[in-house]
This record gives C-alpha cells, structure tokens and sequence, in this order.
C-alpha cells in the first residue's frame, strides 16, 4: 500500500510539463471509455502496456528520488523565449497535431523505444476498439509473468539501481546545463588567427569631419587648479616604491628632503646670491664716515670689522647693523671719551646713518 | 680659490688636448673645434644617470625589503604584508608627530626641510587668504574646509580666484582627504581594479555650498561642479547643470566636454543613442570653438569600447583616432587600451589588431599622459594570452614594457601581478618547456613574480605532458615556499607526476620523490587543528605515497603508512590502489616481516579486495611460516587456503 502511494506522489511529482499530456491521454480515455464495450478492454490492457506502464513508473519514482529540482531564477534564453513566442502564436492546430504530440512526447518521457511507445499509443488512441477485441484479456498472472521476461531482456528497471541514479544524475546534470549552459559554452579556442588577420590601418578610416578647422583656431580653456590636480594624478600614478637607492635619492630630492645636486654650500641661501662677497667682507668702508682715525676706538672698531667680515652667519644688513649699534654707543659716550683723551676732543661723529 | 685652481688646470687641460688634437690632424686641413654649450642639470640629473646604470637583479629581493634571508618575503601575500608593515610604521611616526608636535620644535637642517614640520594648527585669528592658498596649494582638504569656514565665520572676503580654486580642489576629490603623497607603498597595493562605478559624489557637500553661494557663477565655476559630479557619477545632476550652463549662454571648458562624454553610457542605453550623443557633444564643442584634446579623443574611445562588438563600434574606433591624428592629436597608450578593448572582446571574433598598435608604440619612451595610460599593458597581455595565444607578441610587449622607463606605466602591484600572470601562462603554454624554466621561469620566480596556485598547475601540467620530473623537486620546493601546498588538487597534480612517469632505478629522483611524498604526508599528518578547510587523506593518495616511499627502498615510512590505512579505515575514503599494496607486499617478503605481511593481507580482505587470496599464496610460498602465522592466515582466507598451498 505505501508502494503505491509512493508511487502516486511520485507520479504527481514528475515533470510539470508532462502533466497536460497525461491529463489528455486521461481524458481521451475516459471518452472512449463510456462505452460499454470498452469497460473491459480498460480494466484489462495488454501485457506490454501494463509493463511499460509499470517499468515508466518506477522509472519515474526512481527519477523523482534523485531530482531535486530548484525552481531558481535564471536568465532566460532569449533566443528560446523568442522561439517558444513563435510557437504559442500558431495556437490554432487541428486536434490531430496536439494529440500526436502529445503522444510524441509521453513515449519520450518513458524512454525505452520510443518510437515505438509512440506508434502503439497511436494505434491505441485511433482505433482502440478493435485492437481491444482482437486481444485477450491478460489476467494479473500475464502481467507477472511478462515482468519477468522483461526483466531478462534486460528493461531499464533490471539495470542495477546505482546506474540508474548515475544516469539520472548525469542527465540532471546536462539538463540543469542545458538553458543556460549553451551560451555560457567557451568557445573553442581558435590557434589559426583567421578572422582579421589581414592588418588594419589604423589611421585610414574617414574621420569624422566634426573638427574641420586647424587646432590653432580652437580656444584652450582649463580650470588651472583642477590641471594642476590632473597632473599630481597622473605623477603619482606612475610613481612607484623606489627600487634602488638612487631612486630613493630622487624621491627624496623631489620632496624637498635631501640637499640638491650638485652640492652647494649655499643652497637654502637663493637672497644671499644677490649680495656681492665685497659686502660681507670689507667692513671698513662703513666706519669711514663717522669713527676717528686713529686711537683705541678705531682700533675696536677694525677688529669689530674682522670679526663681522668672518661671520658666516649674519646678513649684509645684521652687520651694518652691529656697527650703527657701536656707532651709537660712542656717541652716547662721546663726552666721556673725551675726558679720558680716548678721542681727540676736536672729532665729531655726524649724525648720517651708515649707508649699506 | 678653489674653483679658480679648476678653471686654471682646466685649461691646461685644455690646451694639452689642442696640441694633441692639432698633432693628430695634422694632414686634415683646418678643422674647426666646436666646444659644446654648457647643458644646464637639474638637481636629480646626477641621480638619474647614476640609476640608469642599475638594473633590476631578479635574484635580489626588491630594495623595499631587509636583504636578510629571514625577512624576505616569498609569496604575494607576504610582499604585501611586508611592505604594508613598514608602511603602517610610517604611519605611525606621523600620528606621532602630529599628536606631540612640541617634541619636534628643534631644527636639525639648514635650510629648514619643509616636509619635516609639524603640521599646522589654524586658528580663528591666524587664518588668512594666504593660508588658504597655501593649504589649496599642498592638497590639505580637510585645513582647507577648515580654514574656509573660519573665514566664512569671520566674515572675511575671499578673492575670486582663490575660491574657484577651493571649489577645484574639493570636486575633483569629492570633499574627501585624499591619500598623502608619502604613502607610495599603500598606493602601489591598492587595488584599483576594485574602484566602484557607482555614484560616489557627496550631495549637499562644500563644494556644492560654495558653488550656490556664488553669485551668478561664470564658466570655470559650472566646469568645476560638473567635472566633479561627472567624476563621481552623479550623472543626472551633472548633465542638468551642463545644460543649465549651455542654456544661459556659458562656455564650459574642455575637460568638462569630456566628463560628460565619459558617462554617456550612464545616459544612453542603446549603441546608437550613445554614439550620437557623442557626435552631438563633439559638436557643440566644435561650435563653442573649444579646443579638443586627448582627454576628448580617450573618452570618446572608451564610450566606444562600450558598444558591443558591432562592427560599426570598429569603425566609429578608426574614424576617432583619423580625425583628431588630423587635428595634430597624438593617441596615447590610454587610446591604444580602448582600441584594444573595442576589437577584442572576449567572445567576440579574434583580431589582430595589437599587430597593426604595436609598430606605433614601439621602441619608444611613453610618459603618462592620461590616468588609463597603465591599463596599456595589463591588457595587451592579457590579449596575447586569451585572445591570440602568441608568444611573439607577448615578448614584444614585454620589450616595450621594459623599454626605457615604461616600467612605470605598470600601473600597482595588482596590474604587475595579473600582467605577469598573464605573460608567464602564454610563454608557459607556447615556449619549450626546457626554455621557459631556464628564461622565464627561473628569472621571474619568485622575486619578481610569485606564481598563484593557478599557474602553477599550468606548470605542473607542462611538466606532465612533457614528462619533464627533472624539474618538479623545483617547483615543490617553490610551492613549499609560497605555501600552496593546502590546495589538494595541487598535491594530486605533484602525486600524479610522480606516479606517472617512474624514474630509473638508480636515478637520484627516487630519492627525491620519496622526500616530495613524505612532505606531502607530513603536510596532511601535521596540518593545524583549527583549520576551516582541512585536507584529508584518501586511500588513494596514501597508496601514491606508499608506492612512492618503496620506490625509494624507505621500507620504515611505508610501513607507517600502512599502519594509517589500517587504523585510520574510518577516516580514510577509499582503498589504495593494488599496486601500492602489492608493492607493500614484495617489501614486507624481502625483509622478512610475515606479521606485517598478513597485516596487510588482513587489510586487503576487510577492504574487500579479492585477490587477498593471492596475497597470502605468495606470502606463503616466498617465506616459511610458523604455525601462528599460518593460523592467523587461515582465519582472514579461510582454510581452503592452506590447502591450495599444497
């Protein structure tokens, strides 16, 4: 009992598309079978259906075990789609073409000789009378007995159940590759370059004719700040991690890290290279104006200019500026130099600043 | 005084040379000596006449990394890692400065380094237009805003050029900090090939405040905010205020015309839509008399390259790249990327067309010139190995590639890596084996490039059909190196060659191969327990294994392995192969070992083997057992057994 409820679900598990065919066929006989006549010829088939009928189910049942088929979402093919359309338009067939397809495609799904499981059901379905009354009845005992001979002839079910679901696998397995696998199929790849081989100039073609005046005549605008952008893109996308150490070197050069080649003592110094050396040196010239020619404060004064003309480090201006501050000094002191007769009491020290 | 000195034996110099020059042309009639002009150098000349003498060692490390053996890194992921190490140690060092600038107030260098500074701190009193520029200048987004919105706060007036300026900055980056220069190394890891086309543009940000906030904006303010949006992909906007700007009479200029072109296939759909809108751009340009540019012709080809493999889409290709060769405009390696991307496509009719590129290209220097210009060559290989399958080509492109400084133009590690991949499969697949280790092979491997599991497949393959096994304790050893020996179709590839092409007797392979099986064996037996993916024997490969070692004569190893199969009958899927087991056998006769033997004989019959019984036939007529043995015997092959034996 639970065989064949089994059965039952499995039957109604199998392809949805054989399902109108089936309710077809099922109707077709149930027309035929309100004759009387008929009646017994129903209950009673022949062997070879009754087996085919067995064998297809427990084909089915065994198919239904292995096919776990998910109703997923793909993209469909277009081409199918566009041919299916086509085929749904001529929608008027006379009855004749559906019932020999319908036909066509239940002997297919039982598989075995399919032609012919077609013809059989054909002659079946167009004269089921007579071939009803030329056959005996088969009793239960025929039908076992068939599946017998069947099994030694080596019917489908026979073959041992792990073939079974290893060719039932390997057609899922095609089947579930089969809308979307043919596209997806690489292309075998051609060695022999055949298709463009012959060169293409590259500047032969028309040209578009848009542009039709020289460059020149076309106006250059950019945003500069947005160019300036551009190119620090373009630097830094070719700039890659040093791969030796001059590289390095570069790197470092070009930001700024590293003093510049060729080496130069004053590099950093660019408004020292206005300066003439004379300025930094002869200091002297600036005392002329205002300190007294002889004396302890000139002799100050000469070493103060010495040791300015060696300073490295202070400006043309800083040391003027030293020697106004001594200037300055004296001045303030003027009055007690003279008391100590440091100065000749008859100099003075004008007031003109020192010119640079 | 010096310099002086120099001058003077210079000339000196110089006057030697005259006499001798005078002696040598003595018979030639008055030849005029022309001294050279002094050519003025910048500061990075010397260095780069010294750096060109250097090449590139391919068995040295690359100079990023500690020339130690312990601190060398050999697969990809450990470059990368490596390299990200010290880069995040860079980082580091930067947070901290900026974190404690008061411990950086002393100045070791004079002249002051610029770069070596803290980073500023703006305040509401210190700010300027001035600062403004200068932070414009040195790309600090963030101080930029900042400082904007001080001056916005302080009711300060901005200068025209100034603000347009600001508003370029932050539409060409979106508003975001951008990566500072000094971060070479993360900007050669990133993967750009990851970058999203996707809208990215911040709406309602800065830069869009700033533009509303100008008051009837001219030209170079609409060029700003569409080239942004335009870049970022906020396509709709940029085209509404392209058109707003056309409407009111405004010439945009040339960089935003090829915006707009370069997300045409945002807008249009079809093919034909989108190469007449192009046309329609083109001619608005035209019309506008703004200058076209080569940023005009790549985007043009790149909206292209987008329209299937039609062959109109070809022509349209051609017909760009006549007209603006008319206009004086030279293609650069970016168009030449489109070109190739326009006729071939991956499942598109094969062409040659890298043939007719390559005379154009070759033997010459290339500077970038537009940002695509590095997909040149990660493409063009990529086409000599899936499209045209031809090695000639792809040492062309090679040799352009190392070509002067083109080397540049490779773009980041992630288009060296695939650039590489490619390059190394077609030499694999075309070039005699023997030269492709010698050239390719070990040239490349493993500083330049670290073969992925992939490729080396590709290699083992070669090394199968060609039965070449002189070269697999090589290529074991780099898979040990670089640590693809977790991916089991590999091992059953090495195991495979192994078993297949079966060394001499006394060949020194066999020594090998057993040490490549046991590595295998040690691999599996010690792999980490809390691994996800954890290999597992099959009694398959424990049979390679077996067979492998007992080539060897490593009878204790075999044996080891023998006790896996019989202990592990749960764990381990399959049954060896009778080879191995009979192999087994042979050793366990010759040493003498009948408990080992019938160990394995029991083995065979619990795997149901059916020629267990000729097993302990053998075992029997090679050895004399004792009664225990015989016992034992009996039990596993039934009594019948013993009599066979008489």
């Amino acid at each position: 009992m639970a065989n064949i409820q089994f059965v039952v679900r499995s039957l109604s598990n199998a392809k949805k598309s054989l399902k109108p065919n089936y309710c077809m066929l099922q109707r077709l006989y149930c027309s035929k079978s309100d004759k009387p006549e008929d009646e017994e010829a129903q209950k009673n088939k022949t062997n070879d259906e009754a087996i085919k009928k067995l064998n297809s189910l427990l084909r089915q049942m065994v198919e239904s075990d292995t096919k776990v088929k998910l109703d997923l979402a793909k993209p469909g093919n277009k081409k199918a789609l566009r041919q299916e359309a086509g085929t749904k338009s001529i929608k008027n067939e006379p009855v004749e073409k559906t019932i020999v397809k319908a036909v066509k495609n239940v002997a297919e799904s039982m598989g075995g000789n399919v032609k012919q499981t077609e013809s059989e059901l054909l002659s079946k379905l167009l004269n089921p009378v007579k071939e009803d009354l030329e056959k005996p009845a088969a009793s239960l005992s025929d039908i076992v007995k068939g599946m017998k001979i069947d099994r030694e002839t080596k019917s489908p079910v026979s073959v041992s159940r792990a073939d079974q679901v290893k060719q039932l696998l390997d057609k899922t397995r095609h089947q579930s590759n089969g809308p979307r696998g043919a596209p997806r199929q690489r292309r075998p790849v051609k060695h022999e370059v055949a298709v463009h081989s012959e060169p293409i100039d590259l500047f032969g073609e028309e040209p578009l004719g848009i542009f039709t005046s020289p460059l020149e005549t076309y106006q250059e605008k950019e945003n500069s700040m947005w160019t300036t952008l551009e190119d620090r893109e373009l630097r830094l996308a070719v700039t890659q991690p040093p791969s030796n150490y001059f590289q390095e070197m570069i790197l470092w050069t070009e930001q700024g890290k590293l003093w510049k080649f060729p080496i130069d003592n004053e590099q950093g110094m660019e408004e020292e290279n206005n300066v003439y050396f004379a300025d930094h040196v002869f200091m002297e010239r600036h005392l002329e104006p205002w300190c007294p020619h002889k004396g302890p404060v000139r002799h100050f004064m000469e070493l103060v200019c010495v040791g300015l003309s060696k300073n490295p480090y202070m400006t043309v201006k800083e040391k003027t500026d030293h020697i106004e501050w001594y200037k300055n000094y004296f001045e303030d002191k003027m009055k007690l130099l003279k008391e100590i007769g440091a100065v000749a009491s008859d100099t003075k020290i004008p007031q003109k600043q020192i010119d640079a | 005084m010096n310099t002086i000195a120099n001058v003077l034996r210079n000339r000196s110099n110089l006057k030697l040379n005259l006499t001798q020059i005078t002696r040598l042309s003595s018979n030639v009639s008055e030849e005029k000596i022309v001294i050279p002009k002094a050519i003025p150098r910048g500061p990075t000349d010397i260095l780069r006449a010294l750096e060109s003498t250097v090449s590139r060692d391919p068995t040295a490390t690359h100079y990023k990394y500690h020339d130690d053996p312990f601190l060398i890194p050999m697969s990809n992921m450990g470059k990368r890692t490596f390299a990200m190490a010290q880069e995040a140690g860079r980082k580091a060092a930067y947070w901290v400065r900026e974190q404690h600038p008061d411990l950086f107030q002393h100045q070791e260098a004079d002249p002051p380094i610029k770069p070596f500074f803290p980073k500023m701190v703006y305040s509401e009193d210190e700010v300027t237009e001035d600062t403004l520029k200068h932070v414009i200048d040195e790309v600090l987004i963030p101080d930029a805003k900042k400082i904007y919105k001080l001056m916005i706060e302080k009711g300060m007036e901005i200068s025209k050029e100034t603000q347009q300026a600001l508003l370029d900055l932050l539409c060409f980056y979106n508003n975001e900090d951008t990566l500072s220069e000094e971060f070479i190394e993360e900007r050669w890891f990133r993967n750009s090939a990851k970058e999203k086309v996707r809208k990215t543009w911040a709406d309602g940000s800065l830069a869009e405040e700033i533009f509303i906030s100008i008051e009837n904006p001219d030209a170079a303010a609409y060029s700003a905010i569409i080239q942004g949006m335009a870049k970022h992909y906020q396509v709709n906007r940029a085209w509404q205020l392209f058109e707003e700007a056309q409407g009111k009479g405004l010439e945009v200029n040339t960089s935003t015309y090829n915006s707009i072109i370069r997300v045409t296939s945002f807008m249009k759909e079809s093919y034909d839509l989108r190469w007449s809108f192009v046309n329609d751009i083109l001619s608005l340009m035209n019309k506008a008399k703004t200058k076209p540019n080569l940023g005009t012709l790549n985007a043009c080809l790149e909206i292209v390259s987008t329209m299937g493999q039609s062959k109109t889409a070809k022509s349209y290709a051609l017909k760009l790249l006549k007209e603006f060769k008319s206009l004086g405009i030279e293609p650069s390696l970016a168009s030449w990327y489109h070109v190739l991307m326009t006729y071939c496509k991956e499942r598109g009719p094969v062409s040659t067309i890298l043939n007719d590129i390559l005379p154009h290209i070759e033997n010459k220097e290339h500077t970038i010139r537009d940002i695509k210009d590095t997909f040149f060559f990660v493409t063009a290989m990529d086409i000599c190995r899936n499209h045209l399958h031809d090695k000639d080509l792809a040492q062309r492109v090679n040799k352009l590639l190392h070509f002067g400084n083109n080397y540049n133009l490779i773009g980041d590690s992630y288009k060296e890596s695939i650039y590489y991949r490619h390059y190394f499969i077609v030499l694999c697949e075309t070039e005699p084996l023997d030269e492709f280790m010698e050239n390719i092979y070990n040239k490349l491997v493993p500083h330049i490039y670290v073969p992925e599991p992939g490729v080396i497949a590709e290699v083992l393959k070669n090394i199968d059909m060609n039965s070449a096994v002189e070269y697999l304790p090589k290529i074991w050893s780099d898979m040990l190196i670089f640590d693809h020996t977790g991916r089991e179709n590999l091992l059953n590839m090495v195991m495979n060659i192994m078993i297949n092409h079966k060394p001499d007797e006394s060949s020194e392979l066999n020594d090998k191969f057993s040490k490549i099986a046991w590595g295998i064996w040690s691999k599996i037996e010690n792999q980490n327990e809390n691994r996800i993916q954890k290999l597992a024997f099959t009694g398959e490969m424990l049979g390679n294994i077996m067979i492998m070692v007992l080539r060897n004569n490593d009878f204790e190893k075999a044996f080891e392995v023998m006790q896996k199969l019989d202990k592990g009958m749960h764990s381990v899927v399959g049954v060896p192969k009778l080879d191995a087991l009979s192999m087994f056998m042979d050793h366990c006769i010759k040493e003498k070992l009948p408990t080992t033997a019938i160990q394995c004989i029991q083995y065979l019959t619990d795997s149901g083997f059916p020629e267990a019984e000729d097993f302990a036939i053998r075992l029997n007529k090679s050895l004399t057992l004792d009664e225990t043995h015989l016992g034992r015997l009996g039990k596993i092959v039934g009594e019948q057994f013993l009599q066979k034996k008489m």
